[in-house]
């Protein structure tokens, strides 16, 4: 039994239907990607796992329906959602923000330590402890992002579009991190990229959607060498 | 120069009870992007709920807490029942419907308890002391003492605890908040609940002073409105500071201006929101950040 | 709340039956309810001039009281002072609450909604102490008594030849007010109708939009705050006539109150709906008085207490009730019924699903 199963999700906004049927899995403690191009529906995948927009079909998460679940809630499973625009609560500091990511957790010693991990990881992020997140440059609000989504203590990350605005040597530190943790703490990823090179490297499963619908499927390996594909869908 | 000192305490001690009333307001404002018409009214029964408790032999020192916690329980309900099923509708519809509610609260408290003026006993005496040579009262010390010791708690409670941060999260990203496990809707709840114990506050501190009576608040929402519009309405530090500005001024207004006089010091605080709207809308704290809809 | 009510094609028929009802009515009840319901005209017409504030272009006053109360007092001074025809007071004071009004509706210009009902608010509490203060010029707390208006002879030799009794100083003053209140809501629906109304109701829906397409905004939210406060002031002028009294307690701020109240029951955006509201704001108190004591259904503690408060509780549950469940009050509530019964008669199609994507290829 996989950790995310998606089944034939309808969803969309108000009379615009955007997902057609769309069905993924996502494996304990793997990273799988999704790609596609602007409005394909990736956006809206992840929002319906997390309840932020009506969706039909099926989705079950460790075994148990996300059906009519508030986000909140849903969240509350162990699932950590990086929305596009990263989410940062700027009116408050980098500080609060990161305790928002662990404030529902009861495990005082081992929030600590991960606290100690994430300023290992972003160091910049202790020394902007005190500050107003919304100082932070974008890669830097990524990283709190990260950061917060981590402390979380997920089962499962749902990362949109992280490299979107970065400059890529900044994308490759973010891209480490996220494979440190995905390695370390067995956290599985579902990861939403429009650059599927990085994306492909980094998972090992990719669905590729087109018009609300799963196109095409399969090993990131697989996909990286069939060059078809790489130029009809992913664009290199 | 010791009258002007006793009137600027006399100003200060006002200006606690406008500055609690006006918290309230930008409590809720802060959640909801509303101003709440009924916070008055709403403050007026919970001072009707601390006299009953103390006329039936409970001691002051514990009818208001306890008070304070009906008041608390008590916005609880009301955003619950009135307020959230309608949560989504535009500003307008709920304006109209703290209205209402201020309507509704008022009429009631009017047929429970008449409109005749009752006295309100207060645990300070108004006996004076003598302070740098100006005779300050008992009673305006303890005004300020009290409302300051809860502006304080609720400071503490929203800067240094983990609700508190659930609270402003809430209020200023519900989204993202819920991203983050936060059920943004109770949050709401609780912060009308604050705002309503805050408010009760202001309301038990003015009743020995003007008497208890259903229509005893509609003065004093002027004056809270004018200090939460001076002090920016989104900034709870700026409704503190601008509840003491609108009190001293309006204290010294009434006591060094002939034209002005007794009667007249409410339109000083008219004078005031005008003014700030006109020349510096978000006040002296408010930020003119694009509010979200 | 707001919504889009289309402009539906004027009911003529409807229209002549209401105002035959209305002139023919002081012929079938007593003196003292002719008076009554001229009292609701005037609501009516004060109402009328808030909806067209609020309904047509989205700015909300709470302040409306204090221009009635201008109204009344410009007339009650220029009859009692300087001894001038009431009539003739009456559009004077109009006019100069338009003004007044206009003026006010420049700096509203840059506050926003929220902003405008507070600080309308603020002034509508304020407004009795301010009126107090010009004792020699208002009377102060104890305000000005004016002479009962006496009809003239036309007006009494009509009436007597029509009904066969004299005419009392309440049905004339029935009547002035029927006449305004034509006038003046034959002028609204104009207004509605025309250029002005139209572009008010972009402004209402959308300022962006409406600056984009060229709408003179601030011209335009300014008239719309003048002409609201003209008619509140003509109301005003006419309570004051039907009343022979004014002082500053007869305009507190519940009165601003119940124009909102009676604005939102009728419907905002409609002609008809300020009629409407004006007669339930009048009558809903004084009917709930008189009647929830006869209900043996009502608990004995649940009546007194209604009846004891007055109309606050009535009022503040009614706005509450109706904003939750009827926001576009009754004529809304008619306009949709009719819209929903309309659709279900005709039937609804369903929407075709779009052409299905190719299935999914699995790379192996």
């Amino acid at each position: 039994m996989a950790l995310l199963e998606l089944e034939e999700v309808r969803a969309g906004y108000g009379p615009t239907s955007v997902l057609h049927g769309v069905s993924l899995t996502v494996p304990e403690g793997e990273v799988v990607s999704l790609l596609g191009a602007n409005g394909a529906g990736k956006t809206t995948t992840l929002r319906a796992i997390t309840g932020g927009v009506r969706w039909t079909g099926g989705i079950r998460f460790g075994g148990r329906s996300l059906s009519r679940m508030h986000t909140e809630d849903v969240v509350r499973c162990g699932i950590a959602h990086v929305p596009e625009g990263r989410g940062i609560l700027t009116e408050l500091t980098v500080d609060e923000n990161l305790k928002l990511g662990s404030h529902l957790r009861r495990d005082g010693p081992a929030v600590r330590k991960d606290y100690d991990r994430v300023f290992e990881y972003f160091p910049v992020l202790r020394e902007r402890r005190r500050l107003s997140a919304s100082t932070l440059s974008g890669g830097e609000q990524q990283m709190l992002a990260l950061a917060r989504a981590f402390l979380m203590k997920p089962r499962l990350m749902l990362l949109d579009e992280p490299s979107l605005g970065l400059a890529p040597m900044i994308v490759r530190a973010i891209f480490e991190i996220i494979r440190t943790i995905n390695q370390a703490d067995k956290v599985a990823v579902l990861l939403v990229e429009q650059n599927a090179r990085i994306a492909l490297e980094m998972s090992t499963q990719a669905y590729v959607l087109e018009v609300g619908r799963v196109a095409v499927t399969g090993s990131s390996a697989d996909l990286k060498g069939n060059d078809s594909v790489r130029k009809s869908y992913l664009g290199y | 120069m010791q009258e002007l000192l006793q009137q600027v305490v006399s100003g200060i001690a006002q200006g606690a009870i406008f500055a609690s009333l006006a918290l309230a307001l930008v409590l809720i404002y802060n959640a909801m992007g509303l101003v709440n018409f009924a916070q008055g009214e709403m403050a007026m029964v919970a001072t009707f709920i601390a006299f009953t408790l103390i006329s039936r032999g409970v001691d002051y020192w514990i009818a208001l807490p306890v008070t304070l916690v009906i008041a608390f329980a008590g916005g609880i309900a009301i955003q619950r029942i009135v307020i959230h099923p309608v949560e989504r509708a535009p500003l307008l519809t709920l304006v109209i419907i703290t209205l209402g509610l201020a309507t509704l609260l008022n009429g009631l408290a009017g047929a429970l308890f008449g409109y005749v003026p009752r006295s309100f006993p207060s645990p300070f005496s108004v006996q004076t002391v003598d302070i740098l040579g100006a005779f300050v009262s008992y009673r305006d010390l303890g005004v300020i003492a009290v409302s300051g010791a809860v502006l304080l708690a609720i400071y503490l409670l929203l800067q240094r605890t983990t609700v508190g941060l659930t609270l402003r999260a809430a209020a200023h990203h519900p989204e993202a908040s819920r991203l983050l496990g936060v059920h943004v809707s109770w949050m709401l709840a609780l912060g009308w609940g604050l705002a309503s114990a805050v408010g009760a506050v202001s309301g038990i501190m003015v009743a020995p002073i003007i008497l208890l009576e259903p229509n005893m608040m509609q003065t004093i929402i002027i004056y809270a409105f004018a200090a939460a519009v001076l002090g920016g309405i989104e900034s709870p530090l700026g409704a503190v500071i601008g509840g003491l500005i609108v009190g001293v001024t309006v204290n010294l207004a009434g006591a060094y201006l002939p034209f002005v006089g007794g009667d007249l010091q409410l339109a000083v605080a008219l004078a005031i929101i005008i003014g700030v709207l006109v020349l510096k809308p978000n006040g002296l704290f408010g930020r003119p950040t694009v509010r979200r809809v | 709340m707001l919504q889009r009510l289309r402009t539906t094609p004027p009911r003529y028929g409807l229209v002549a039956v209401a105002v035959l009802f209305f002139i023919g009515l002081p012929t079938v009840i007593d003196s003292f309810q002719a008076g009554e319901w001229a009292q609701a005209l005037i609501l009516a017409i004060a109402i009328m001039g808030l909806n067209i504030l609020v309904g047509y272009s989205g700015q909300l006053s709470l302040g409306h009281g204090a221009f009635m109360a201008l109204g009344a007092y410009t007339s009650a001074i220029l009859a009692h002072r300087y001894k001038m025809d009431y009539l003739v007071t009456i559009p004077i004071a109009g006019l100069l609450t338009g003004v007044v009004g206009f003026l006010f509706g420049v700096p509203a210009l840059r506050l926003s909604a929220l902003y405008l009902a507070l600080a309308t608010f603020a002034l509508a509490v304020v407004a009795p102490s301010l009126i107090k203060r010009p004792a020699e010029l208002t009377g102060g707390v104890q305000g000005i008594s004016l002479p009962p208006p006496i009809p003239p002879q036309f007006a009494k030799d009509a009436f007597t030849g029509l009904t066969g009794v004299p005419m009392t100083s309440d049905q004339w003053v029935y009547y002035v007010t029927l006449a305004f209140a034509l006038l003046l809501f034959w002028l609204a629906w104009n207004l509605v109708r025309h250029r002005s109304g139209r572009a008010m109701r972009a402004i209402r829906d959308g300022e962006v939009a409406a600056a984009a397409s060229g709408v003179n905004i601030a011209g335009y939210k300014t008239l719309a705050f003048g002409i609201s406060a003209l008619y509140a002031g003509i109301a005003g002028s006419l309570f004051g006539l039907g009343t022979s009294f004014v002082s500053p307690d007869t305009f507190p701020v519940s009165l601003s109150i119940q124009l909102l109240v009676g604005a939102v029951i009728g419907g905002l955006a409609s002609i008809p709906g300020p009629l409407i509201g004006g007669i339930f704001a009048y009558f809903l108190p004084i009917e709930s008085n008189q009647w929830v004591p006869t209900q043996t259904w009502i608990p004995s503690q649940i009546a007194s207490t209604v009846v004891k408060a007055g109309p606050a509780v009535s009022y503040g549950a009614v706005l509450i009730l109706i904003m939750i469940f009827a926001p576009n009050g009754i004529v809304g509530l008619i306009t949709t019924g009719y819209t929903r019964l309309r659709r279900r008669l005709r039937g609804a199609a369903d929407r075709e699903a779009g052409q299905m994507p190719p299935d999914a290829q699995t790379i192996s």
